[in-house]
């Protein structure tokens, strides 16, 4: 998928979110900068702590950033008054974590489809209904059986799906997914994620598919971000990124995925010690506490991402491939 | 969307469990039925024909009879008739002022839950400062001062006294339902501020209030007998009230020990109107629980 | 290295616990439930099992019925499970305080709530070390020191004196699996242990209990949902699904010859790290049973694609396939090779996948 001449529908420029602990400081975001090209999509992995729900929640302006620019569509978000900001949900939407808790269990779920409708004034009566009536459809609940229904007396897998029928009422631009089906059995995870496939594709969607579970990821996204405590390691197509990792953490980080296949090779050597506190990150690299070709110049001096090559880049001082360009 | 219409089989269909509320009991529709009587009773008192509480039509200290269904007191009124009009005191008390309490408290709660920042600091500052103080002195303190008592001061004391508590609890309730993740969700959507109040927020909070109302309710009536205990409240030849009532009997009991009906007939009434509330309140909080795991 | 450990026990030397017709029945408000449904099992020493299964499948009851660690209200508990010598099922509490601990340990999921957060870590190691085996104060913390570098914390001395809230959620987990050790168990249950942690962390885990039961000598039970977990870390596994075992045998052998179409599915659902990015996945259509309403026959008949008359009348017991150890539970099993055979209606449909009316 080349992505030369598409259109950026959603730009990160040093995006940087930190939050105040007393007086302490987290930087939970420390500065990254991608871009979301139309009708992709990009993955966001790390492990906890590394900041990709919170740059997830920065996107979608729940949570304030505190630094950097955010573009959607050519519009920067901070530089919007109150009106254009909240015009701006329109074009983006975000399915949650916890399907149970995302919907309200004392609304009905045609009602809880309905809501961006209401809220926006879009439709009203026979049209309205037509429209919840079919986005139910598209992510598989009868609604005649079903609408009428408390969103409580759904399953997991079922309160996902009525969330993501929520979030397209409004036909957005873009979607962000943060952690979408880590609550769910590996059964229900595999419909969820086939139903996202099969909706990016009918609706003309452009993902930011945010979770920990590898396989996962790249079983959904075109392109993969790699984030480690606040940082970005590296981003690529999710192919070259899997097959031919650059950065030592994505590799380390491959290594340890556990594939259900017994005939696989495990890594042999396993990233040790623990992820250093983000209230204190090492300078320079954030990794270089448990990078095994980590030097002098890591400590003091912060890699940035730069190309190596189709799409690829990496934010090391010793990559993996590419090391000489 | 392809057309890969898999054929359902029927367990599918099946929504697996169909909403099974475990029904109100009989116990508790007793217990409504009962608070509803008293409450019946307590607006219709002037249009019932009930004995005059204030008169004093009979011979005293008379036994429980026919004409006098509870018997006499010691000044020849009619106790049943007292009790009726005395629920009038009772339960205005209460209601009254917890409709004060939850009209300032509740809602001001739920602001402080729901914009946090400042304004919360602030309230909670205050409310807390208030909670930490015992109100009961502040109500004795008051209404020994504010005469003479009438049933609106009263009221007013007693409700605003309790708006911290109220604040805090409706304020922890906010709270829970405001951390869960359709709220996020609502805000993600474009919902404007009031509309998420309304329509995510109190539906999940009424409940908690509900039944924090009613054992509001609860106390303030039994809050009622302590104040008539100190003479605080309702004068009794004004008007009958079950805590003046009672302190009534107390003290005529130790002259005329024969009338139990003086101190028993108000005692029961006060003791079972509590129980009750006390009981459809916690059944109601119950019911109304979602979340609770129900195998 | 690890994996070696895992493929070259075939043969059971002594079966270190005996599992035969386990049930467990909750008595709820809405009748019976039966969350595990005749279960029968055996486990060698030094062997790791792996039980398998979504949510609702029974693993965990399964695993703290094992333990014993069911009330005694509302839940009736059939079978027997000898882990031992002993017998679990009926026995006493002060039974089964004599054998928790020194025989057998268990190690939870959630890190956070297993350990008692207002008490230092070093006192809840040593206090099994103190009760059960009647070591004083200085010795208790000698061995407590000894198990934290054991389970390879950084500066054991110091962290003896720490608070779980003070240590990240791996390193909780590995003084769970100290004080699970303390005391030499034979036999380690260990339920989800690694859900939740980062892939990192769960790799380092992993290891560890790895290297644990070389130089322990214990057998392990991992109880997971996580088939990756399973893949390489276990000897052999079992596949649970409505509470029952549905195939069972060496973890390559149901891997590579699945008969059983819900381990296919399972497998077939789970996304892999070596295949291309945009693979479809396969679904299974429906949703796990209503336990409360288990009709007769085989309970992954209704979503099952090969499913045949027989099986939504009759529920199929576990057979053998032939090879050492190897049993499944189908009427209509995949034939050797794992490819589906074509099923006696005559028609191959294929697993439904999206637009499930769910």
């Amino acid at each position: 998928m080349s992505e030369v001449n598409k259109k950026v529908v959603l730009s990160a420029k040093n995006l940087e979110v930190t939050f105040r602990k007393g007086r302490q400081r987290v930087s939970a975001v420390a500065g990254i900068s991608f871009d979301l090209y139309e009708g992709e999509t990009l993955g966001l992995v790390g492990e906890s702590g590394c900041g990709k729900s919170t740059t997830g929640r920065a996107l979608m302006q729940i949570v304030p950033s505190t630094g950097g620019q955010i573009f959607v569509d050519g519009d920067e978000l901070t530089s919007l008054n109150k009106q254009e900001a909240r015009n701006l949900r329109r074009k983006m939407q975000m399915i949650f974590q916890d399907p149970i808790s995302s919907l309200n269990p004392r609304r009905r779920v045609k009602d809880i489809v309905a809501e961006p409708l209401d809220c926006w004034k879009t439709a009203k009566g026979a049209e309205r209904d037509a429209i919840v009536s079919d986005l139910l459809n598209k992510v598989g609940i009868d609604p005649a059986v079903y609408g009428n229904r408390y969103a409580r007396q759904f399953s997991g897998g079922q309160c996902q799906r009525i969330s993501i029928a929520r979030s397209l009422a409004m036909r957005p631009r873009l979607l962000i997914c943060d952690e979408v089906v880590s609550a769910l059995d590996v059964s229900i995870q595999a419909q969820i994620l086939n139903l996202l496939e099969d909706l990016k594709k009918e609706y003309g969607l452009t993902m930011l598919f945010i979770a920990h579970d590898l396989a996962v990821v790249k079983n959904i996204s075109d392109r993969v971000a790699v984030m480690y405590l606040g940082k970005l390691c590296e981003i690529g197509p999710s192919n070259t990124l899997y097959d031919t990792p650059a950065h030592p953490y994505t590799d380390f980080l491959l290594g340890a995925a556990l594939e259900a296949d017994p005939e696989i090779e495990q890594s042999h050597t396993t990233l040790g010690g623990e992820p250093p506190s983000p209230l204190n990150p090492p300078s320079g690299c954030r990794f270089r506490t448990r990078c095994p070709s980590a030097t002098e110049k890591c400590a003091v001096e912060e890699p940035q991402l730069r190309d190596i090559g189709d799409g690829h880049q990496v934010a090391c001082h010793y990559p993996l491939i590419g090391a000489n360009q | 969307m392809t057309n890969n219409e898999v054929a359902i089989s029927p367990a599918e269909n099946v929504v697996e469990q169909p909403e099974r509320k475990e029904p109100i009991g009989i116990f508790t529709w007793l217990c409504i039925g009962w608070l509803a009587l008293n409450a019946l009773v307590a607006v219709l008192a002037p249009l019932l024909p009930i004995p005059d509480p204030n008169q004093m039509i009979s011979m005293p200290g008379m036994g429980m009879s026919f004409g006098h269904l509870m018997g006499t007191d010691d000044l020849g009124r009619d106790i049943f008739g007292r009790l009726a009009w005395g629920s009038r005191i009772s339960l205005g008390v209460g209601v009254g002022s917890m409709a004060i309490a939850f009209g300032v408290g509740g809602p001001l709660g739920m602001l402080a839950a729901y914009r946090r920042g400042k304004i919360d600091v602030l309230l909670s500052s205050a409310m807390f400062t208030f909670l930490a103080f015992p109100s009961i002195i502040a109500i004795i303190a008051v209404l020994s001062f504010w005469t003479p008592r009438s049933l609106g001061k009263i009221i007013v004391v007693i409700g605003i006294s309790s708006i911290p508590l109220v604040y805090r609890v409706m304020r922890a309730a906010a709270l829970s339902a405001g951390s869960k993740e359709y709220v996020t969700a609502a805000r993600v959507l474009g919902a404007k501020d009031r509309r998420i109040i309304f329509r995510e927020l109190l539906p999940n909070v009424a409940p908690t209030g509900l039944s924090f109302l009613l054992f509001g309710i609860a106390t303030v009536i039994a809050l009622e007998g302590v104040l008539a205990f100190l003479g605080l409240s309702i004068a009794p030849d004004i008007a009958p009230s079950w805590g003046n009532m009672i302190n009534d009997a107390r003290q005529s009991l130790n002259d005329v020990p024969q009338n139990w009906s003086l101190i028993i007939f108000p005692s029961a009434i006060l003791c079972l109107f509590i129980l009750a509330l006390n009981f459809v309140g916690d059944r109601l909080r119950s019911y109304f629980d979602v979340t609770e795991v129900k195998l | 290295m690890s994996q070696d450990n895992h493929s070259n026990n075939q043969t059971i030397t002594s079966d270190l616990l005996v599992v035969e017709n386990l049930t467990t029945t909750f008595h709820t408000a809405r009748g019976p439930l039966p969350a595990v449904g005749g279960v029968s099992f055996r486990l060698g020493a030094h062997e790791t099992l792996g039980i398998v299964g979504e949510s609702g499948s029974g693993k965990t009851v399964l695993s703290r019925t094992i333990m014993g660690l069911q009330p005694r209200s509302n839940v009736e508990v059939g079978g027997s499970v000898l882990l031992g010598g002993h017998q679990i099922v009926g026995s006493s509490d002060d039974a089964l305080r004599d054998i928790w601990g020194t025989k057998v340990a268990m190690i939870f999921q959630d890190p956070m709530t297993s350990l008692n957060p207002v008490t230092k870590i070093g006192k809840q190691i040593g206090e099994s070390l103190r009760v059960r085996l009647g070591m004083n104060k200085a010795e208790a913390k000698a061995r407590a020191i000894e198990l934290l570098t054991l389970v390879g914390i950084p500066s054991p001395a110091e962290r003896y004196e720490a608070y779980p809230t003070q240590l990240s959620g791996g390193m909780r987990q590995r003084v769970m699996i100290a004080i699970a050790l303390a005391c030499n168990p034979t036999l380690l249950l260990a339920d989800e242990p690694t859900t939740g942690l980062d892939v990192t962390i769960q790799a380092q885990i992993l290891d560890l209990l790895d290297e644990l039961q070389l130089t322990m000598k214990m057998s392990v039970v991992l109880v997971t949902h996580d088939l990756g977990v399973v893949a390489t870390r276990t000897d052999r596994i079992i596949v649970m699904y409505a509470g029952r075992i549905v195939e069972m045998g060496t973890t390559k052998e149901v891997f590579r010859d699945h008969r059983m179409p819900y381990t296919r599915a399972l497998l077939e659902s789970t996304p892999r790290v070596s295949n291309p990015s945009h693979t479809r996945l396969q679904t299974i259509p429906g949703r796990p049973p209503n336990l409360l309403k288990l009709t007769e026959g085989c309970a992954f008949a209704p979503r099952c694609s090969r499913a045949i008359e027989k099986c939504s009348k009759e529920r199929p017991d576990l057979e053998p396939t032939g090879t050492d150890g190897h049993y499944f539970a189908c009427w209509n099993p995949l034939d050797a090779s794992g490819a589906p055979v074509i099923s006696t209606t005559g028609s191959t449909k294929e697993f439904g996948e999206d637009n499930v009316r769910s």
